[in-house]
């Protein structure tokens, strides 16, 4: 398990290094000179090249680069383009927003996907499977905006029960937090639901036909025991998917935080890419690349406990 | 364990049902005295220096004092500088500081502070171009300050009065501390724990400020929201009380009862660099450029992409104010017949090609530009940019499309538009043009209201000169809930706090 540990972290490493690197070239390559989305209309060719200097834009390329990552290993992304302030901090304040979100969002998914997803197992005829594989194909058609912005309609602008916009810090006030992430969560975790829901209910439908739970019911085992079973030989698939979920609802957030006006890193990204502000960029790349290997980490590790047979790969 | 399980199940019910019940649901500005703000874009920086003029106006005309403001008509009235002279050659201007005023942080208002405000804003990479003609500025007593100018600057006061002339506290420049904390004796302080970066910046009223009957309100929340669909459910929802706003909403908000506010800010349509073809043959003979503005319909631009917000018209002074001319509009009335003719007297009767630069910002307007110019032979071949390139490139192609902002000043407009460098105009001589050169001489000559009629001239004769191709002027817009009201400035993209009033 160490060693399997071990070279887990290493590619993830690997990964990030790559990851950030061609992020770097790619962004000055496609963004090229800064300075005119960063000065604005009336800067003059001089206060460009002062800018240019400031920012250390006369220099080499592979030299701004060796100076980002030097100063990148250390923790130091530099300071923002627009507003000369630390990457850091600006990513430390939206982070929160976006995890905020995308965790609610992805433990509704987990929660509401396994119960549908073990009650239509279980009743693969029923009522309730029934109105899954309508959902899923409902769901699957219609854009996440339009969702959100019936969700937004109907319980922030009629029956005010939602903010229709903004974010609350958790330390400002816990229930205006909740009250802030619930319809950005349930906007983002809809479809979430309804795929793991389905993922699940096909495991079941699958591990249900092996050989080994008819001899657990042969051997007279309560229908609650061989559920359990049946479910942790059927959840591989849906962690899987819930992990795949997690990284897409982090891509996916942008819309929701535009919709709902959130200000979290997808918004971030959004804004630095317009203006060509790359070190902010550059640090939202590192980060989202964190939590893909941190995510995918886990669920090799978590399938790994779940079956030993993973580990030798 | 069943104990802890029904137990998380009451505090998750408990905490959703406080969520639930903690909605804003208020909407009258009215009823209380706070106000919430919705703007389009978040403050780029609490450092006037390194702040933009555009949307940054609400945010930080919160916390600091200017030198000098603007009334509703965009004439320059006091601040903390109490009255100001220019010298009989224009060349110094003195002003008289207002005393007693101290910034936030205990430190006082003086001559020595506006000094050290001014040339921090002159060093300034966003500030600096406002002072390029000051070369010095000078205290001359405790309340007195000298700005020495190279030469006359007709749009200096506008410009300061328009964001440029915040004064911050010493202390906080020296030690480069205002973009994290900004320090200023403005009429609120800024409640950084109760703000929510990003989303909501709250700001206090303070006690005993100078000009406290400006601001009438006792809290003020600021809200970045860019997305106009948000920001209209937002006021929807009452937690907005002001909104920046999407004009193909205005129906829905008369339906809503609410006050909407709106006035030129941009205008649209082709800049172009070469008028004297040398980049391109063509775009040296006035021909040309007279049947580009024949060939485009403004009108027809403005109500189909311009959601018939704005006014269609051929300069580019704002319409409304002195300098505007109506008569010019029929200059150019849409004629493709008139256009090719004029094409074939240039000697272009099958047109020319041209490379012209895009973004996503102006696509919009891609389809029409290349349609429109297509009649009249122009063949478009479109080079495609970032948004962010768009600005530093788009002046090496010999014409482009340009939404560009708009000056209520008139002499800020001469100044903007045509005789100083900018992004899009990277070569400012009128040496080619004898009759523009000449006026412009004469307006810079001239003084106060006897420049008004010399750039009337000038706005004639570059519409004679097919000087740029302008489809419309288009409308900045403001929603506001009964009981307040926005008074629109042509030249801030949004307001600053003094034009938002009870009312």
């Amino acid at each position: 398990m160490i060693r399997f540990t071990i070279r887990r972290l290493l590619s993830g490493l690997v990964l990030l290094l790559v990851v950030t690197s061609a992020t770097f070239f790619l962004a000055h390559l496609a963004i090229g000179d800064p300075t005119a989305g960063l000065l604005g209309n009336n800067a003059t060719p001089v206060q460009r090249a002062a800018l240019h200097e400031k920012l250390g834009l006369d220099r080499p390329i592979i030299t701004q680069y060796w100076d980002w990552f030097s100063h990148a290993i250390r923790g130091d992304f530099g300071t923002s383009w627009r507003n000369f302030q630390p990457v850091s901090d600006q990513i430390a304040l939206r982070v929160p927003v976006t995890l905020s979100v995308v965790l609610a969002a992805t433990l509704l998914a987990a929660v509401l996907g396994l119960v549908v997803g073990v009650a239509t197992g279980l009743r693969p005829g029923g009522l309730l499977a029934r109105v899954l594989k309508v959902a899923s194909v409902v769901l699957f058609a219609l854009p996440g905006f339009w969702v959100s912005l019936v969700l937004v309609m109907t319980f922030a602008v009629r029956l005010k029960w939602f903010p229709a916009v903004g974010y609350v810090p958790f330390g400002q006030s816990p229930s205006a937090w909740l009250s802030s992430i619930t319809l950005p969560s349930v906007a983002l975790a809809l479809a979430a639901i309804v795929m793991i829901a389905e993922q699940l209910s096909n495991g079941f439908l699958e591990v249900n036909k092996q050989d080994f739970v008819r001899t657990l019911k042969a051997r007279g085992l309560s229908s609650r025991r061989v559920t359990l079973h049946v479910l942790r030989n059927a959840s591989p698939a849906a962690l899987t998917v819930l992990a795949v979920m997690f990284v897409g609802l982090l891509g996916g957030a942008i819309v929701v935080e535009i919709i709902f006006n959130l200000p979290g890193i997808g918004s971030l990204t959004q804004s630095a890419s317009q203006i060509g502000d790359i070190p902010i960029l550059l640090g939202l790349t590192a980060v989202t690349v964190v939590f893909v290997v941190l995510i995918n980490f886990l669920l090799d590790l978590v399938l790994g406990w779940i079956n030993p047979k993973v580990r030798e790969i | 364990m069943k104990r802890i399980w029904r137990a998380t199940v009451v505090a998750v019910a408990a905490m959703a049902m406080a969520a639930c019940t903690n909605t804003t649901t208020s909407g009258s500005g009215t009823a209380d005295e706070d106000i919430k703000i919705g703007t389009l874009l978040d403050v780029t920086s609490w450092d006037p220096a390194q702040a933009d003029i555009g949307f940054d106006g609400p945010y930080l005309s919160a916390l600091y004092d200017p030198l000098i403001s603007l009334d509703k008509d965009s004439k320059p009235v006091p601040g903390l500088a109490k009255e100001w002279k220019y010298s009989a050659d224009f060349l110094t201007l003195t002003m008289d500081l207002r005393t007693g005023v101290e910034f936030s942080d205990g430190q006082a208002f003086d001559a020595d502070a506006a000094v050290q405000n001014l040339e921090h804003l002159k060093a300034g990479v966003r500030s600096g171009s406002t002072y390029d003609n000051v070369t010095d500025i000078k205290k001359v007593d405790a309340d007195t300050i000298a700005l020495h100018l190279k030469k006359k600057d007709d749009a200096l006061l506008y410009y300061m009065g328009i964001g440029r002339s915040w004064m911050a506290s010493p202390a906080a420049i020296k030690a480069d501390t205002l973009a994290n904390q900004p320090v200023g004796s403005g009429p609120y302080t800024y409640e950084k724990g109760k703000s929510t970066p990003g989303s909501d910046y709250v700001f206090a009223k303070k006690s005993g400020h100078w000009d406290d009957k400006t601001y009438p309100f006792s809290t003020v929340h600021i809200q970045p929201i860019a997305d106009p669909t948000a920001s209209f459910n937002a006021m929807l929802s009452g937690q907005l009380d002001i909104a920046y706003a999407n004009a193909a909403d205005i129906p829905r908000a008369k339906d809503n009862g609410w006050n909407v506010a709106s006035d030129v800010a941009t205008w649209v349509g082709l800049q172009y660099t070469d008028r004297t073809g040398k980049q391109l043959k063509p775009l040296g003979d006035v021909r040309v450029r007279r049947a580009i503005s024949h060939a485009f319909d403004g009108a027809a631009m403005l109500k189909s992409v311009g959601q018939n917000a704005g006014v269609a018209t051929n300069q580019v002074f704002p319409a409304g104010r002195p300098v505007y001319d109506e008569t010019l509009n029929s200059r150019y009335a849409f004629d493709l017949d008139k256009a090719k003719k004029l094409m074939a007297e240039a000697g272009y009767p099958d047109g020319f090609k041209v490379t012209m630069p895009m973004s996503s910002i102006f696509q919009p307007w891609q389809p029409s530009v290349q349609q429109t110019l297509g009649k009249i032979g122009i063949k478009v071949t479109w080079k495609n940019l970032s948004p962010a390139d768009y600005q530093k490139n788009a002046a090496t192609f010999p014409m482009f499309v340009a939404v560009l902002a708009l000056d209520s000043n008139p002499a800020a407009s001469v100044d903007g538009r045509i005789t100083s460098q900018q992004w899009f105009n990277p070569n400012p001589s009128t040496d080619d043009f004898p009759k523009v050169k000449e006026l412009v001489g004469k307006i810079e000559a001239a003084t106060g209201d006897a420049q008004v009629p010399l750039i009337q001239q000038l706005n004639k004769e570059i519409t004679e000169q097919a000087w740029q191709d302008v489809w419309y002027q288009a409308n900045n817009t403001y929603f506001s809930v009964k009981g307040i009201t926005v008074t629109p400035i042509t030249g801030m993209m949004f307001p600053t706090l003094r034009f938002v009033q009870r009312g």
